[in-house]
């Protein structure tokens, strides 16, 4: 048996190695959203221990959620798709581990750093300079990696999904520095006000422009090969493409429509927001015309299944972040718990599913053996389904009580009774969302060590031959 | 449209760049701030309050911008631009799981403060903050610092106003109410009396004390009270340990009542607007009329054995209260002190 370093170098090794991390990060960070959770419950149940203070095991669930499971799970899928894609090997597996241990740096940052309040602060920028230094040093790594694969392919033309990884590389290695305010490092912020505006710019582009190319990427990836056909429309995926890069990149406003920041910024984030319908509309009538007829397949297909419910999250996600954008809307959602539902079916239910279908698909190829159970990667989709919906209904309920008994005058302390089953009832729903992390993390350890082999290994084909108009 | 490696890196670029010069850039070159009519430096001390702030992520609950159709806490001051000045980083927050902080400044006296941060169950008993008292107690006192300096100029009037005609600031009331407490409990209540406006002195409870009421009070009392004023009632609790002048012993009112009878309208206003300069918050924003009356009545039976509820003045009665109650709480059998009403009066105008 080859030691762990042995398989440096080795094809797809690095797909592999993002893969485990994420699966690892997922219940990490899960298991930190439950402790999190339980202080909304029972305030003292962790009394005075200092790195289980909510304040700070809420960022370190936050972070490691986003980009230690998502963003980990979707590179590497990627890492395995890109070339297989693009009918090449990736240019340099050593890069992709060099890439692969600056991001596991920065992860474990979170939960080491912010458990001792070493912290900037700032919601989705905390992590320390030094850390923002190994992301960026990541994003570099994988672009110069992305883009010497795309030099060396064997395939002429650039299917969608490339696209989308690489401008995810190529964006997020701008807004990220941007938004951490990288030129001042030791606050990683600017004075007054306008801070706000950089921070709110890089929160949501974190989600626009890192997390949402890389599970369109994947969903790009996944749907037609599960359902064997070529993909609907080559016209809709450039609309849809370019959109997202235009629209996307000037909403972050609205998460601070209710302070004074210009005017005229405030109509342009919601202007913008509404117009994220052209972006996710076009994706999603692509992908679904791409499966229609055949969204049995796609069902049964466990993987696909995944993927399949990753899109239909992200139309509840892109239909109601929009609405939230109003500020008539806003008025009572703002600073609610209406806001943490829709980030979890963001993150959770969008690109965390998306990310987790594109892993299961890949990494029979990546890890060159079958999955270990897939009866456990059934029960995995349930627990996990049913906590992400409970928990979006419950926190949708206690946002809503919250928002409507702020507007009619009662105080922020009268209302925490009228949520405290809610605040129970999410920590429990919880326990399901854990589970599937955990369940999920033993079925990929365990492929990788006890999978039945596959013999020979899978040849990785793009997906099926294009058809009409989808000439690339 | 073919999608080359050269269109996707320089379009992709392009298009990026050209939003973040929308998005970023402009915002930065044109917004100006300068100090709002408010503002005011930090000390030290609050800076380093602001950084125990920022690294325990306060901000995760607490939000700092006051909203134009915010009431409640802070929202006597929609938030300017300006009102962040200098300041970094200013976390203007996302989720209000407790109450917004911009304005908390002379809210209440440090002494409160330390405290609620040392358990926040100590003086807000339904709180679902974190106790703090792992950071110690220098650390809970930059806190504190930082929390009187939130609002700035208004912040520092509520603190150090030096008028005497009620609008002294929480120093100026903390030494009288200090003085009055160390002078015996008859000074002391004395004094307390003496500051609840005129016509409220006189006031008896004009809510009937009957059990459903007695119950809600209750509720109120365990919802807000008893953190500092104890389930007994008499204000010997964790949170007196932080506490000066300590929590009033309501037993204390014993023999002690405005010319031997009122007592109602005294806890209704002490109630409504606290007593600036002690602990003791104004609860004007979280309870109702009817709430702080029936917490008055529960307050008084319960700790003293009498309520005033239903004595004269009164007019004409409300249409759901029955007529036939009689104020079974006028006698108290442990101890009769001199002037109170022996028994029930008729409800007839006199």
């Amino acid at each position: 048996m080859k030691r762990l370093w042995e398989h440096i170098g080795q094809t797809n090794s690095a797909s592999a190695a993002y893969l485990v991390a994420g699966a690892v990060w997922f219940f990490v960070g899960a298991s930190y959203g439950l402790t999190t959770a339980i202080h909304l419950v029972s305030p003292e149940l962790f009394n005075n221990i200092p790195w289980l203070v909510f304040g700070r095991t809420r960022p370190i669930h936050v972070n490691t959620v986003i980009y230690g499971f998502v963003v980990s799970a979707g590179v590497g899928a990627a890492l395995h798709y890109v070339p297989a894609l693009l009918k090449t090997r990736l240019w340099s597996e050593r890069l992709g581990w060099l890439s692969w241990l600056f991001w596991q740096a920065a992860v474990v940052s979170g939960p080491i750093c912010f458990s001792l309040g070493i912290t900037q602060g700032r919601e989705y920028a905390e992590y320390t300079f030094p850390f923002d230094c190994c992301v960026m040093a990541t994003l570099l790594l994988l672009l110069v990696n992305l883009v010497m694969t795309v030099a060396n392919r064997t395939e002429k033309s650039l299917y969608v999904s490339v696209w989308y990884i690489l401008g995810m590389a190529l964006w997020t290695a701008g807004v990220y520095p941007i938004g951490n305010v990288m030129w001042n490092p030791p606050s990683g912020a600017l004075p007054g006000l306008l801070d706000s505006v950089f921070l709110w710019f890089y929160g949501h582009n974190l989600v626009g422009l890192l997390l949402t190319p890389a599970a369109l990427a994947s969903a790009y990836y996944v749907i037609p090969r599960i359902c064997k056909t070529p993909l609907y429309s080559h016209t809709l995926s450039l609309v849809g493409f370019w959109a997202l890069a235009a629209i996307y990149t000037h909403i972050g406003g609205h998460h601070i429509l209710q302070a004074p920041i210009p005017n005229w910024l405030k109509t342009l984030s919601v202007v913008d927001s509404m117009a994220m319908i052209v972006p996710v509309l076009t994706v999603l009538v692509n992908l679904w015309l791409t499966a229609r007829g055949r969204f049995g397949m796609l069902w049964n297909d466990i993987a696909g299944r995944w993927v399949l419910v990753g899109t239909l999250w992200y139309l509840v996600t892109c239909i109601q972040g929009p609405i939230q954008s109003l500020p008539s809307v806003q008025k009572i959602t703002h600073f609610s718990n209406w806001t943490i539902g829709h980030a979890h079916i963001a993150v959770l239910g969008f690109s965390g599913f998306i990310a987790l279908g594109a892993m299961w698909h890949v990494l029979p190829a990546v890890a060159g053996r079958e999955i270990w159970s897939r009866r456990l990667l059934h029960i995995q989709f349930g627990l996990m389904m049913f906590g992400l919906a409970g928990f979006f209904a419950v926190l949708t309920t206690a946002g809503l009580i919250q928002g409507h008994a702020w507007y009619n005058g009662e105080t922020e302390y009268r209302v925490l009774p009228e949520i405290a089953p809610y605040m129970a009832l999410r920590a429990m729903l919880g326990l399901f969302i854990i589970a599937g992390a955990l369940l999920g993390l033993i079925n990929v350890i365990l492929t990788f060590t006890r999978g039945p082999r596959l013999a020979p290994p899978v040849e990785i084909v793009r997906p099926a031959p294009t058809g009409q108009g989808v000439a690339l | 449209m073919k999608m080359t490696p050269a269109l996707l890196i320089l379009g992709g670029l392009l298009v990026f760049w050209t939003s973040v010069f929308i998005a970023i850039f402009l915002p930065a070159m044109t917004m100006r701030e300068t100090p709002s009519d408010i503002w005011q430096p930090w000390t030290a001390e609050q800076s380093a309050g602001h950084d125990l702030y920022v690294a325990n992520g306060c901000s995760y609950c607490h939000s700092q911008f006051v909203r134009v159709f915010d009431s409640g806490h802070g929202a006597n001051r929609v938030s300017q631009i300006g009102d962040w000045y200098d300041q970094t980083p200013a976390i203007l927050g996302t989720e209000r799981t407790g109450p917004d902080l911009s304005l908390e400044g002379g809210e209440h006296p440090d002494d409160w403060h330390i405290a609620h941060f040392v358990n926040p169950r100590n003086t807000r008993p339904q709180s679902l903050m974190p106790s703090w008292e792992f950071l110690g107690h220098d650390n809970i006192h930059k806190l504190t610092a930082l929390m009187q300096s939130q609002g700035g100029l208004l912040a520092k009037r509520r603190m150090d106003g030096e008028q005497t005609d009620g609008s002294g600031g929480q120093n100026y009331w903390k030494a009288q109410a200090t003085a009055a407490f160390e002078a015996g409990p008859d000074a002391n209540i004395q004094w307390l009396h003496e500051n609840v406006a005129a016509p409220w002195r006189a006031m008896p409870n004009p809510y009937q004390a009957d059990q459903a009421a007695l119950g809600r009070g209750q509720l109120y009392y365990q919802q807000f009270c008893i953190g500092c004023h104890g389930s007994v009632g008499d204000g010997q609790t964790p949170a007196a340990k932080y506490i000066y002048p300590p929590p009033l012993n309501f037993t204390e009112l014993d023999g002690r009542l405005w010319q031997g009878k009122y007592i109602g309208g005294i806890f209704y206003y002490q109630v409504m607007n606290g007593i600036t300069g002690t602990a003791m918050p104004y609860f004007k924003r979280e309870l109702e009329s009817e709430k702080i009356w029936d917490v008055s009545n529960y307050v008084a039976v319960r700790f003293l054995g009498y309520t005033d509820a239903g004595l004269y003045p009164y007019g004409i009665g409300v249409s759901y209260e029955d007529p036939s109650w009689r104020n079974p709480y006028l006698v108290s059998p442990a101890t009769q002190p001199a002037g109170r009403p022996a028994a029930a009066p008729a409800r007839s105008p006199q």
